[in-house]
């Protein structure tokens, strides 16, 4: 399943005034591949992530995403987010809309599908997160697991050739990790290519398919995950994972 | 003269009351004209100098609405309808045209800033959530951004539009009919002040409890979905 290059990430670099989080990351993320990104806090890897859809402008670097360059000046951002999903760490549902609407929003404004398909492809969705009878509730009647599958659901609602995830359990009560790590297991089982930021370490090991270590601002060891979590070389690595494990 | 004459007096006799019936409907064409190039005008403004402020686009019409917002927000709005009309449309006198410009241009500046508020109270993650999709910073603010804006401000917004309709009562400075000089044009004729005055006063009144009410309620409408 592994196969074609989806992102290629050459050099980023990010600056956010004198402060320069990003010193030259370069990596590959291949269709299929489930990536978990994992460092200590304030190492540079939400920014990592956040650069790959362009939340975040790279300040140098390239970046590539399904051939085209997305760093470039003169790219349709909004066209190539069509193909990105995201998942954020406080969710961000929209919470003047139903659920439904939520996750039928892009799709039928952006001109993808007609009113009728974005509501069926919605059920489906809901379905497949668990939620099949939320369609008409609003976002603030869900607990913070739901609202997670939900933001979900959304993202796939576009059919995006990648998912990112930037941390999606952290804000999460922890009898609803659980929940929202069972449905990013079953994405990953259907061969969506993931990154995922996290700190879930039992889900990296698992699910994962590779692991990068970020801290500094570059990436610091990249590997598989029976690799990476019993045999790190980097120490810092190996002190991370000695006060996470 | 007994409560029964006098009130006769100011309203009855030579039909009198059709100076308030008239006033009214003035008053309220002013204010809703003026309420209307409010909204419009100081969405377009909070629109503008948002999107300046989150992004550093727009820079030079941000300087211009800076301008008129420090313009319109540092000079009485008397004055204003003075300038609009006896030296911008001093040659046509249209007391009604000026009216309505001026109180609407005073109105948006206001409006501007209350709505600039609540969109800059919309936590950032919402912007995120929207772009991340694939929706271009416009649809974004239309579908995502304003509507949950205009929710938030719905209460200051009301209060600027009560504020807007006792204003229009500086009209009397361009002779406009409006309500208070409907009084005004009663007690000339009358010599009684306060059987005139009162009632306009709570006609006044009347018209902002009901405008409370109405605004109050499509507040709750609009709130009703979020518990």
């Amino acid at each position: 399943m592994n196969g074609d290059v989806l992102l290629d990430i050459q050099g980023l670099e990010k600056h956010f005034g004198d402060n320069q989080v990003l010193r030259g990351i370069t990596t590959q993320i291949r269709k299929g591949e489930v990536v978990a990104i994992i460092g200590p806090s304030g190492c540079g890897k939400s920014t990592f992530l956040r650069s790959l859809n362009l939340l975040e402008e790279p300040t140098g670097g390239k970046i590539f995403f399904e051939g085209t360059e997305i760093t470039g000046s003169g790219v349709d951002v909004n066209h190539i987010r069509r193909k990105i999903g995201m998942v954020f760490q406080q969710f961000n549902l929209f919470p003047h809309l139903t659920i439904k609407r939520n996750i039928t929003l892009a799709p039928v404004k952006l001109g993808i599908m007609g009113k009728e398909e974005a509501n069926r492809r919605a059920e489906e969705l809901l379905q497949r997160v668990g939620l099949p009878d939320k369609a008409d509730a609003y976002p603030a009647q869900l607990s913070g697991g739901q609202k997670q599958r939900i933001a979900i659901a959304r993202a796939m609602a576009m059919n995006p050739d990648v998912m990112l995830f930037d941390e999606p359990t952290s804000a999460l009560d922890p009898e609803m990790v659980g929940e929202v790590l069972e449905i990013m297991r079953e994405l990953a089982l259907t061969g969506m290519t993931m990154v995922v930021v996290t700190h879930e370490m039992g889900f990296a090991r698992e699910v994962a398919s590779r692991a990068i270590f970020i801290d500094e601002g570059v990436i610091k060891e990249d590997d598989r995950p029976s690799v990476f979590f019993s045999q790190a070389k980097n120490e810092r690595l190996k002190d991370f994972l000695s006060k996470v494990l | 003269m007994t409560f029964g004459e006098r009130f006769s007096l100011n309203f009855i006799e030579k039909n009198r009351y059709q100076y308030l019936v008239s006033g009214i409907e003035n008053t309220l064409l002013i204010t809703v004209v003026a309420a209307a190039i409010g909204i419009v005008l100081g969405f377009l403004i909070a629109i503008i100098r948002s999107t300046h402020d989150t992004t550093g686009h727009l820079k030079i019409l941000n300087a211009i609405c800076k301008l008129y917002l420090t313009v319109i927000r540092g000079t009485p709005t008397t004055v204003q309808l003075l300038i609009v009309y006896f030296v911008i449309f001093s040659s046509i006198s249209r007391p009604m045209l000026s009216a309505f410009i001026a109180f609407g241009l005073n109105s948006a500046a206001y409006v501007a800033e209350i709505v600039r508020s609540g969109i800059m109270s919309i936590d950032p993650g919402q912007n995120e959530a929207g772009r991340s999709l694939g929706l271009s910073y416009p649809q974004t603010m239309a579908f995502v951004i304003i509507p949950q804006a205009f929710k938030n401000v719905l209460p200051a917004l009301t209060n600027e539009f009560i504020v807007l309709l006792k204003e229009t009562s500086i009209c009397i400075a361009i002779s406009l009919r409006d309500l208070t000089y409907g009084t005004q044009l009663i007690s000339s004729q009358t010599y009684d002040y306060m059987f005139p005055l009162l009632a306009g006063a709570a006609i006044y009144l009347v018209i902002v409890v009901f405008l409370t009410w109405v605004f109050g309620k499509l507040e709750r409408s609009l709130r009703k979905n979020e518990r």
